[in-house]
C-alpha cells in the first residue's frame, strides 16, 4: 500500500514538472513561472473560542516569496485559520491592516496540476461584512474534525486563485496548519497556527494561466 | 450475543418437512407439530400467519432461542441475526441497522404497538428485556402499507408472553462480568376465561471503560428496572379483552468531567388495551387502544462551586386508538382494514415550542391464494398528517411455490418516515462553540432573532425557502428471494434487496455567524440506497447437531457522491500534508457505517442424555468508515477504516430435575475491543445463569 502511495505521489509528481517545462518550453520570452514551497508561516492569534480575536496578521509577498511586514507591499495575510487579501475593506476586527491593494481570491476545486487557469470573474475581495476567503471548518480552505481528534487540516481538493496585490496572479495549496507539516499532525502535540502551503506564481502581466 | 434469525429457518425446515411427510404419510409425527404450532407470526398481516408460506423476508426469534443463547437485552439477539448489527449511539445506547438503512428506520413494536423515545434518533434496543417475550418477529423491507411511519427499513415486533394453565413462574439470577447483574421473576396464572401475569426485571451494570486516560467511562454504571403485567379475560368464545402495561425506569451516572457531574435517567410506561370480538365465521374485529410516555432528564453539577451546570429534558407522549377488521372472504382469501388516529406531543430543551402531532390513517391488505401455488398480499395504507404531507404507501408480494422444495418470492413496498420533532423544532446554539441547530420550521423565527441581533454575517439559504413543507423521507424497498430445501435436513433462503430513499434528511449550512461558527438546518437533499444479498441456511447434521449460517453483501451508497466521484470533484491526500489529487467513481466506499459483507455461524449441540445443551456462536463483519478523516466530505478508500473483526460467543445450559437450569457461557471468547472506534463492545463477558422454573 506504501509503495503504491509512493507511487502515486511520484507519479503525480513527475507529471506536474513536466507541465511546468512545457509551459517553459512554449513561452520563453516571458519570465519563468515557477512552483514553490513555503514552510512554517506562523500565524498566531490572540482570543477565539469566542473570546474577541487580535493579534497581528502574518503577511506575506508572492513576487518575493517572502513573508513581510509591509503596510502595502503584502498579497495575503494569515491570523490563526483566518486568511484576507489586500484588496477590499477591512471587516474591522482587531488588529486588522487596511488594505491598499487591488487584491482578491476565490477558492477553487481541484489540484496544483489541475488548476490552470484563472476565472477572473470569480475573483472575490474582502469587505466589511465578510472575508473573501470565508471562515469556518467546511466553508473555506480547512476542515476541523471535532472531537476527539480536534484537527485542523486543509480540505483536500480546495485550491485558492490570487489576484496579488498588484494584478499578478497565484494559485496556493495549502498543506498543513501544523509545524514542520507532520504526516499525521496530533492536535495536542503539534503546534498549530504554523501554514505550510506550495504556490505557483505567474509573474508575467495579464497572464491567467499557469 | 447472537444468533438467530436462522432459527427460523429451522423451523420452516421442520414446518416443510411436516408437510411433505403428511403428503406422504410415512412419517411419524414427533414434535414436529409442536414446533409447527409456534411457526406462526402476526406482524406480515397482523393476522395470524404462518412463517413458511409468507411472500416477505421474515424470521421469528422463539423463546427457546433466546434461552439457548443466554441473551439479555434485546440487542443481545439482534446483533446475531443475518443482515443485523446493532450500532452504537452517541450516549452508549443501540440501535439496530436493517439492510443497511439506519436505526432511525427500524419501528419497534410490543404486541403490535410502537415504543417511542428516540431522542436522537436511535430507539436504544438495551432497553428492552428479553425475560419476558414469547418471540420476536422480524420483517424485512418497508411495511409502512400496514405500520405507517419508521417503517421504512422494516419491523420488528416484540410478542410478550402469555401464562400456560394453572400457576406458573420462574426466577432467574445472572451474574456477568463488568458487575452486571440481571434479575427477573415471572409469575402467571391462567385458566378457562382468565388470565393475570406479571413480570420484573432488574438490570444493573457496573459500566466499562474502553479508555483509562480519561475520567470519564465508555458506559457510566446504571440500574433499571422493567415491571410488566397483563391480563386477558373470554367474556365468551367470541369476545374476549387483553390489558397489559409496562414500566420501565432507568439511572445512569452522568460524568461530563472531573467538576461536571451528574446524573440521567429515563420513565417510561405503556398501557395497552385490545378488544377482540369474532362475529361469524368470516368477520372479526378488534378495538385497540394504546397510551405510552417516554420521559428523560439530565443534569449536570459544577462540583468546584456547587451549582447546577445543566439541565435537559425529552418527555413525549403518544396515544393512538386502532379499530381492525377481519372478514375471511373464503379459505383462500381474507381481508383486513383499520382505522386509526395518532397523537404525540413532545416538551424539550432547546425547542422552539411544545408541538402537537396529529395523524389519522386507514389501511387495508388483502391476503389470498387465487391459485393454488399463488400467495399474493396486496395492501396500502393513508397517513394523514397536520405538520408534514400525507403519505400513500402501497405494497405488493407474491409468492409462487414452484415444488414443494422449491419457492420463489418477492415483494415491493413503499416506507416513510416522517421528520421528527427534532428536525423541525429544535433551537439549539452550542455555549462554548458558538454554532447553532436549527429544525426547519423554527428556521424563520430564529434566524429573524439571530439577525437582530447581529449575529448573521452571511446567509446563505434564503429563509424564504422554509416556506415549503420538510417532506418525510421515504423508500421503495424491493425484496426478491427464493427457499429451498432440498432434503429435509437443509434449507437455503437467498433474498435481493434494493431499497431507493428519496428526500433523506441531512443538516446544510444555511448561514454563516458573525462568529465565523455556522447556522445548520435540516433539509431533504439526499438519495441514497442500499442494496445487497442475504443468504440463510440450516443444515441439520443429526438429531442432536444443528449448523446454521448468514451472509449479507451490502453496498450503502449516496447518489450525489457517486456524481460528485464521476464529476472529478472529489479530491483526497495521501496524508494530511501532502498535495491534493482527484479521485475516481471506484474510490467512493458508500455510507458510514456499513460494511459490504457480514457473516454468522453457529452451532448448536444438544446432549439429550444429560438434559444438556451447549452451542458456539460467531459474528462477522468487514471494514466500515465512521468518519471522514482526510475531509473531503465522502467516505473514500483514502479514509481510516475501523478493521473488520469477528466476535465468539460459547454457552453451556444444564437442567436438573426439570426445574432448575443453570447455564455458563462466554460472549466475546477472544476478548476484542476496539477502544478508538467501537464503544459498545465492552470485551469478554464471563457469566453464569440460574434460573428455577416452577
Amino acid at each position: 500500500m506504501k509503495t503504491i502511495k509512493l507511487l502515486t505521489f511520484v507519479l503525480l509528481s513527475i507529471g506536474f514538472i513536466a507541465c511546468s517545462n512545457d509551459d517553459n518550453d512554449v513561452t520563453p520570452v516571458l519570465l519563468p513561472v515557477n512552483s514553490e514551497a513555503v514552510s512554517n508561516l506562523h500565524a498566531p492569534q490572540n482570543g477565539g473560542q469566542g473570546q474577541p480575536v487580535s493579534g497581528t496578521f502574518t503577511k506575506f509577498n508572492f513576487a518575493t516569496g517572502q513573508e513581510t511586514t509591509s503596510d502595502t507591499e503584502w498579497d495575503i495575510a494569515f491570523r490563526g485559520t483566518t486568511i484576507i487579501i489586500n484588496g477590499g475593506t477591512s471587516l474591522g476586527t482587531t488588529d486588522e491592516p487596511d488594505r491598499t491593494g487591488n487584491g482578491a481570491v476565490y477558492i477553487t476545486d481541484g489540484s496544483m496540476s489541475t488548476v490552470t487557469e484563472v476565472i477572473t470573474e470569480n475573483l472575490v475581495q474582502d469587505s466589511s461584512s465578510s472575508y473573501a476567503i470565508a471562515t469556518g471548518s467546511g466553508n473555506g480552505w480547512y476542515t476541523y474534525a471535532g472531537p476527539p481528534s480536534h484537527l485542523i487540516n486543509p480540505t483536500p481538493g480546495k485550491i485558492i486563485v490570487i489576484r496579488t496585490h498588484d494584478g499578478k496572479y497565484a494559485k496556493v495549496e495549502i498543506l498543513s496548519y501544523y509545524k514542520d507539516a507532520p504526516a499525521n499532525p496530533d492536535a495536542f502535540v503539534d503546534e498549530s497556527r504554523y501554514f505550510t502551503f506550495n504556490y505557483v506564481y505567474q509573474p508575467n502581466d495579464n497572464v491567467t494561466t499557469f | 450475543m447472537s444468533l438467530i434469525k436462522d432459527k427460523s429457518y429451522f423451523f420452516l425446515l421442520l414446518f416443510v418437512t411436516g408437510i411433505s411427510l403428511a403428503q406422504k404419510q410415512e412419517m411419524k409425527q414427533d414434535s414436529v407439530q409442536v414446533e409447527m404450532l409456534e411457526d406462526v407470526l402476526i406482524t406480515a398481516t397482523r393476522t395470524k400467519r404462518q412463517l413458511s408460506s409468507l411472500p416477505l423476508p421474515a424470521t421469528i426469534v422463539s423463546k427457546k432461542d433466546l434461552k439457548t443463547i443466554n441473551a439479555v437485552r434485546l440487542s443481545d439477539i439482534l446483533n446475531e441475526q443475518s443482515g443485523l448489527i446493532t450500532v452504537p449511539d452517541f450516549g452508549g445506547g443501540e440501535g439496530i441497522q436493517m439492510q443497511g438503512l439506519d436505526a432511525a428506520y427500524t419501528l419497534i413494536l410490543v404486541d403490535g404497538v410502537p415504543l417511542i423515545g428516540r431522542s436522537a434518533g436511535t430507539l436504544d434496543l438495551d432497553r428492552i428485556t428479553v425475560g419476558n417475550i414469547k418471540q420476536i418477529e422480524i420483517i424485512k423491507g418497508a411495511s409502512s402499507s400496514l405500520y405507517g411511519n419508521e417503517a421504512l427499513g422494516g419491523v420488528i415486533n416484540i410478542i410478550t408472553d402469555t401464562p400456560k394453565y394453572g400457576i406458573n413462574g420462574s426466577i432467574q439470577q445472572r451474574t456477568a462480568s463488568f458487575e452486571t447483574y440481571d434479575t427477573r421473576a415471572d409469575i402467571g396464572y391462567k385458566n378457562d376465561k382468565f388470565s393475570i401475569s406479571g413480570f420484573i426485571n432488574r438490570y444493573s451494570s457496573g459500566g466499562f471503560d474502553l479508555n483509562e486516560n480519561t475520567i470519564t467511562n465508555t458506559v457510566e454504571p446504571f440500574e433499571n428496572y422493567t415491571l410488566s403485567a397483563k391480563a386477558t379475560y373470554d367474556f365468551s368464545e367470541k369476545t374476549n379483552i387483553v390489558l397489559s402495561g409496562r414500566f420501565f425506569t432507568q439511572s445512569q451516572d452522568n460524568i461530563a468531567s472531573e467538576i461536571l457531574q451528574g446524573e440521567s435517567t429515563i420513565d417510561e410506561w405503556n398501557l395497552h388495551t385490545k378488544l377482540d370480538h369474532t362475529f361469524n365465521e368470516k368477520w372479526e374485529s378488534s378495538m385497540e387502544f394504546y397510551a405510552t410516555n417516554y420521559k428523560a432528564t439530565e443534569f449536570l453539577n459544577d462540583n468546584s462551586n456547587n451549582t447546577r451546570f445543566s439541565d435537559a429534558f425529552f418527555d413525549q407522549i403518544m396515544i393512538r386508538p386502532e379499530l381492525r377488521t377481519v372478514y375471511k372472504a373464503s379459505e383462500k382469501a381474507s381481508f383486513i382494514g383499520g382505522i386509526g388516529y395518532t397523537y404525540e406531543t413532545l416538551d424539550r430543551t432547546f425547542f422552539s415550542e411544545s408541538p402537537e402531532f396529529k395523524a389519522p390513517y386507514v389501511y387495508a391488505q388483502y391476503d389470498g391464494n387465487p391459485l393454488k401455488k399463488l400467495n399474493v398480499i396486496i395492501g396500502a395504507r393513508f397517513d394523514n398528517h397536520n405538520v408534514y404531507q400525507s403519505q400513500f404507501s402501497p405494497k405488493l408480494a407474491l409468492r409462487y411455490e414452484i415444488t414443494p422444495k422449491l419457492a420463489v418470492k418477492g415483494s415491493a413496498g413503499y416506507g416513510f418516515k416522517a421528520p421528527d420533532f427534532r428536525q423541525l423544532y429544535f433551537n439549539f446554539t452550542n455555549a462554548t462553540v458558538g454554532y447553532t441547530v436549527l429544525g426547519y420550521d423554527a428556521v424563520p423565527e430564529a434566524i429573524a432573532q439571530l439577525e437582530a441581533e447581529g449575529q448573521i454575517a452571511n446567509q446563505i439559504v434564503p429563509v424564504s425557502v422554509f416556506s415549503e413543507e420538510l417532506k418525510p423521507e421515504s423508500s421503495l424497498a424491493i425484496n426478491a428471494g427464493f427457499d429451498y430445501k432440498p432434503t429435509q435436513k437443509i434449507s437455503i433462503g437467498i433474498n435481493v434487496f434494493k431499497n431507493l430513499i428519496d428526500d433523506l434528511i441531512d443538516t446544510r449550512i444555511i448561514a454563516n455567524k458573525t462568529n465565523g461558527q455556522n447556522v445548520f438546518s435540516y433539509t431533504n437533499i439526499n438519495e441514497v440506497y442500499t442494496q445487497g444479498l442475504e443468504f440463510s441456511s440450516t443444515w441439520k447434521i443429526t438429531k442432536n447437531i444443528k449448523f446454521s449460517a448468514g451472509y449479507q453483501l451490502l453496498f450503502a451508497k449516496d447518489k450525489t457522491a457517486e456524481e460528485a466521484f464521476e464529476n472529478g470533484e472529489v479530491f483526497a491526500r495521501e496524508n494530511p500534508s501532502s498535495p491534493s489529487f482527484q479521485l475516481e467513481s471506484s474510490d467512493y466506499f458508500g455510507l458510514f457505517n456499513r460494511s459490504r459483507h457480514m457473516a454468522n455461524g453457529k452451532l448448536f449441540y444438544k446432549i439429550p442424555k444429560w438434559n444438556s445443551n451447549a452451542n458456539i456462536r460467531t459474528v462477522y463483519r468487514s471494514k466500515y468508515g465512521i468518519a471522514d478523516s482526510n475531509g473531503n466530505g465522502y467516505l473514500d478508500k483514502y479514509d481510516d477504516f475501523v478493521n473488520g473483526y469477528s466476535i465468539w460467543d460459547i454457552a453451556f445450559n444444564k437442567t436438573i430435575y426439570d426445574k432448575y437450569t443453570f447455564g455458563l457461557g462466554v460472549d466475546n471468547l477472544f476478548n476484542f475491543t476496539d477502544p478508538q472506534n467501537i464503544s459498545n463492545i465492552a470485551g469478554r463477558i464471563i457469566y453464569g445463569n440460574l434460573t428455577i422454573q416452577f
